[in-house]
Formats: structure tokens, sequence, C-alpha cells
């Protein structure tokens, strides 16, 4: 156990840059945003009036679409980045996990500790899947508080009482335990494209991105080009596997209001019927025990068997 | 078990070439080794079997446990350098050591800082920031600060100036050494660990060209030097090697005659370098 926090302790050092600064920006940036938001309106404005009629609209809508509206942002919109940022530094970090100590040869290093490969590569594992999004996660929602203090502020400044206007009905911790909720689903749902992303990072020579689309690109085109030769249809391919997966993410992805009051925020993107798209931890848990989860453990399973059996022979030339 | 490294029929294939070809090898506990061949003999391959970095064929049995399998476990009671300085670039000399403690039950902190001290190297540094020696001398402090039996050295002071060399392997005699201990050292550098080896390995071509102990090595071979006009007469004794310095003939013999060779002129035991040279040559073995 000790041997196992260490060497994720050591993942998180090497990647400090990615797994901590990067989502601190993001928050940087956003309330960076926010404040030059308000010092727009003072600038242009007679001491805030439009904000101050704003806020003042704002507070004469209905509470419950309020409160949607506010929900929404929370837990839609305003983790966007965060998330897509999240998967960006996730997809990296693992693609660079077994294949940056091979090029710099520190593995001799690494394999000189008394550290088996099915540690350290859970570790690594474990790094992508919990320690980068819990990170991302907690500046998401310190981002957050700081900026409904901020406009806690400016409201409270303009007469109007930022409780009963947004705090109170936000519904902010339910947000932020979605969020959560909705990464670590991810993390798990997302495990064969982990695997797929580790095996790679075992074996690619050199340029793994190159050697981590190249494969099902190509797998993908020829699927498609045999099936059109046979039959003359354009029938499931890899693609569309892919896209059904990503489809089906728990990850909270996409809010939209259709043109009516509701607004709606899904999980993944709804355009796949076979699960609920609707944002709620049931439906992550439907993703999470389905059989489509079994295949993608199973398929995750042997990709980070194969990872596993390379490692161990990384040292060999 | 006494034998801290033993191995019969060690071989290691490359697609076609045979790297280590079927090496027997019994190392006990309490040595001092040197293992010396010229490039591409299979040192390091076979260093490799040895420390569970490579898969070979036939028997090898490493503090009774077997390296392809048990590795982790192996390396509690193991260390080793590689032959390039291949500590992590990214990372911080105070977390190299805290990453070590935490994972390393044999290792000592207070040590380690204590050779740290001698050197250039502060904690806040990054590896990438340190110079190639400083590197290596980083390394050095960390493995002599880890207590194992048996620590294997594959070109260990590369890239370092004389002093520091000097002072590592007296370090490494006087403070680490000890019968509990075993070290395997590789290096082109012979002349300046043949006075702290006990035991000396030539490998040739995969296979071992000599193995047998400084002792044996004192007692078996002898070097005599001889004007021109006695040359002839050495020659005709078999020497396992000739060469020439200054006017004056060296040749090197096995198990000859001390008094006959004395009546010829100046006996002197062999350097290790010119054992070396007159084994790859092909004579000694």
């Amino acid at each position: 156990m000790n041997r196992l926090v260490a060497l994720i302790k050591r993942e998180y050092w090497e990647n400090k840059g990615a797994f901590r600064t990067t989502p601190m920006v993001i928050g940087g940036i956003y309330i960076l945003l926010s404040l030059m938001f308000i010092f727009t309106f003072n600038h242009f404005d007679n001491e805030f009036q439009s904000l101050k009629e704003l806020t003042r609209f704002l507070s004469q809508t209905e509470v419950g679409l309020r409160s949607d509206i506010i929900y929404g942002v929370s837990v839609a919109v305003f983790p966007s980045l965060f998330t897509l940022v999240l998967a960006f530094v996730v997809f990296f970090y693992l693609l660079g996990s077994l294949y940056d100590d091979r090029k710099d040869r520190s593995i001799l290093f690494w394999k000189s500790l008394p550290a088996s490969d099915t540690l350290t590569m859970g570790s690594k594992l474990l790094s992508a899947m919990v320690v980068a999004p819990l990170i991302f996660w907690v500046i998401y929602v310190l981002t957050h508080i700081v900026i409904m203090l901020i406009f806690s502020v400016v409201v409270l400044s303009l007469g109007e009482n930022p409780w009963t206007l947004f705090l109170s009905i936000g519904n902010p911790f339910k947000a932020w335990s979605m969020v959560l909720m909705s990464y670590l689903a991810q993390s798990i749902w997302a495990l064969p494209l982990y695997g797929w992303l580790m095996l790679v990072s075992s074996f690619a020579p050199r340029i793994p991105l190159l050697f981590a689309v190249m494969p099902p690109v190509v797998f993908a085109v020829l699927q498609i080009w045999i099936e059109f030769l046979q039959t003359f249809t354009l029938k499931k391919n890899l693609f569309g596997v892919i896209g059904d997966w990503f489809a089906n993410s728990p990850l909270i992805l996409s809010a939209d209001n259709h043109g009516n009051d509701k607004l709606e925020i899904s999980l993944g993107v709804p355009l796949t019927e076979t699960f609920g798209h609707e944002a709620t931890l049931g439906n992550m848990l439907d993703r999470l025990f389905s059989t489509h989860m079994l295949i993608g453990l199973a398929v995750a399973a042997v990709f980070l068997g194969a990872a596993l059996w390379l490692r161990r022979r990384a040292t060999e030339s | 078990m006494n034998n801290v490294i033993e191995a019969h029929g060690l071989t290691k294939r490359y697609k076609g070439t045979v790297a280590v070809d079927n090496i027997d090898l019994q190392i006990p506990s309490g040595r001092i080794v040197g293992l010396i061949g010229p490039n591409g003999a299979g040192k390091t391959t076979a260093l490799k079997a040895i420390l569970g970095l490579a898969n070979y064929e036939g028997e090898l049995s490493v503090l009774g446990k077997n390296p392809a399998k048990d590795r982790a476990a192996l390396m509690e009671d193991v260390c080793f350098i590689a032959d390039v300085a291949v500590l992590p670039r990214w990372i911080r000399v105070w977390q190299l050591i805290e990453l070590t403690e935490n994972i390393h039950p044999r290792f000592s902190r207070e040590k380690c800082l204590q050779y740290l001290e001698s050197t250039k190297v502060t904690l806040d540094q990054r590896v990438k920031q340190l110079s190639k020696g400083m590197v290596v001398q980083l390394h050095l402090a960390i493995v002599m600060a880890i207590d194992v039996k048996l620590l294997v050295l594959d070109e260990p002071t590369l890239g370092l100036d004389i002093l520091f060399r000097k002072k590592f392997y007296t370090n490494l005699l006087n403070d680490y050494f000890d019968e509990e201990r075993t070290i395997i050292i590789t290096t082109h550098q012979v002349e300046e660990i043949e006075h702290i080896l006990s035991d000396l390995i030539f490998i040739q071509d995969g296979r071992i060209a000599l193995d047998c102990s400084m002792e044996e090595v004192q007692e078996n071979y002898i070097e005599l030097i001889v004007a021109p006009d006695k040359a002839a007469a050495a020659r005709d004794l078999q020497p396992l090697y000739e060469r020439e310095l200054f006017g004056r003939f060296i040749f090197l013999y096995k198990n000859s005659n001390r008094e006959q060779l004395k009546s010829l002129g100046e006996l002197h035991t062999p350097s290790v370098a010119d054992l070396f040279v007159a084994t790859m040559s092909g004579g000694a073995a």
C-alpha cells in the first residue's frame, strides 16, 4: 500500500503541470473572465444600470425555471471546459505513461526498485482514473465557489439578495456531486480506451499518438470498404462502435432547452437509445452495470494484460 | 546457500545472434567480482538476466530467487546502476530520495544525505539541471545508502573525474563492502578497480574466458621482462603472450617454473589489464 501511494505520488510529481497547473489555469481564466465581465459593465454603464436591470429581471423570473438554469450552468456549462481538458490530459498522460521512461531509459532505474510491473501499471492507471479527475474536480468546485462569491458581492452591491436570487436555489452541492460521479463513472466507462492507450504506450517504438490512432482508423476503413463491396451497404463498423461508446458516455456533456422552458442536461450525446440520457445517478449506474460495460471491461482486460506483458519485456534489448 | 549467483547453461539469444552462450557461473557471497570484456562481449546482457531485466534460457538463481519471475522481490536485496545514467530527468533530488525511501525497505536517508554532502548536488535541483558527473554521484549516493546483498555496477564511474572515482572506490571498499555483500563491477578502467577486486571474470563472445580469484592470478600467472638477447629463450618456454616495450620483451606465462624464468630476467605479477589483453588475444584460459 505504501509503495502504491509512493508510486502515485511519483506520477503526480512528474505530471504536476498537466494534473494541477492546467485546471488551475482554467479556473483562473474563468475568474478573470468573470471580473472582466463585471468591469465591462462598469465601464459602459452608468453605475451598473443594465446589470441592475438584469438582476431585477432575473429575480422576477419564476423560481423553478431560475433554479433549473442555475443548476444547469453549474453542472453542465461551467464544468465543460474542465471536462474537455481533463479528457485531453488523461489521453496524453496514458499515451506517455509506459513510453516516456522507455525513451529516456529511466525505466532501468524504475526497474531497479522493488516495485512490481503490475503495481507500477496500477499506479499509472489509478492516476488516470482517480487522481487527475479528482484534482480537476476540486479546482472546478473551488473556482465555482469563488465565482459565486464574486457575483454575490456584485449582487449585494446592487441592492439585491444573492441568497434568494441564486445561492439558495442553484443546488451547488448536487451539481458538484453529479460532476464528481460522472467523472468517476467515465473513468470506468473509458477503461477500454485507457487500456488501449497503455498498450500502445508500452509497445510504440516512437510517436505513440500515431500508433494509437492509425490502427483503429485503418481497421475501420477496411471494414467499411469490405462491407460495401460485399453487400453494397454501410452497416455497423468500428467507427460506429466508438461513436456509440462516446455518445453513451456517463459524462455530463450537453445542456439543451429544446426551445421550451425546461433545460435538459444530458449524459453523453443524446443520439442513441441504448441508455437513458437524462443526467441522473441511476442512468450512470445503468451504464456501469450493463452488458456493454462488461464487454468493455473484457476488452480493457485484454489490452491491459498485453501492456503488462510488454512492460515486463521492455528492457530486453 | 553460499552462492549469491548460480547459473548453469545460461544462454541469451537475440534474433539469431547468441549474446550469452551457455555460461556456468558461481559467485559466492562476500566477493568483489570484476566482470571484464570487450564491447559487445555479453557483459550487459548477462547482467540483465541476473537482474531480471531480460528473459534467458538455462538455469539461473540469484539469492535463491528466479530473477525472470521475481524481479520485484529480488530488488529488495539487489541494487544496480546501469551503464548510462538513467535517473529520470524531471525528478527533483528530494523527490528521488523520498520515493526511494518509501519504496525500498532498506534505504537509509541519513546515509544518502551524508554521501551527497561531499558533492555539489542540492536537494531542490532537478536531475536535468545536474551535470553528467553529478547525476552519477547522486545515483551512487542512493545506491550506497541501500543495504542490499548484491550490488551490480555496470560502468558506474563513467563521466566522473579521477578524484571522485578514487574516492568512490575507497568508500565502496571501506564503508560499504563486508562479508555479507557481493559486488559485481564492469568497467573499462580496469587499472582503477584491480586492487579492490577479489575475483576476476573475463567474458568474450558470450563465453567465459577466465574465471578465477585474484590470489589465483598471483599464483598462476607470471610476467617476465627480458633483454632482447634472452627473448628467444623466453619464447621457447611457451608464453601466452608477448609484447615489446622500450626495447625489452615482456612475456606472460601460466603455471610456469619460477626458478627457470627468474634466470632469464625480472618477474612480476601481471596487471589485470595485461592479463586481459593476453586472454582476449587467445592465450590464457
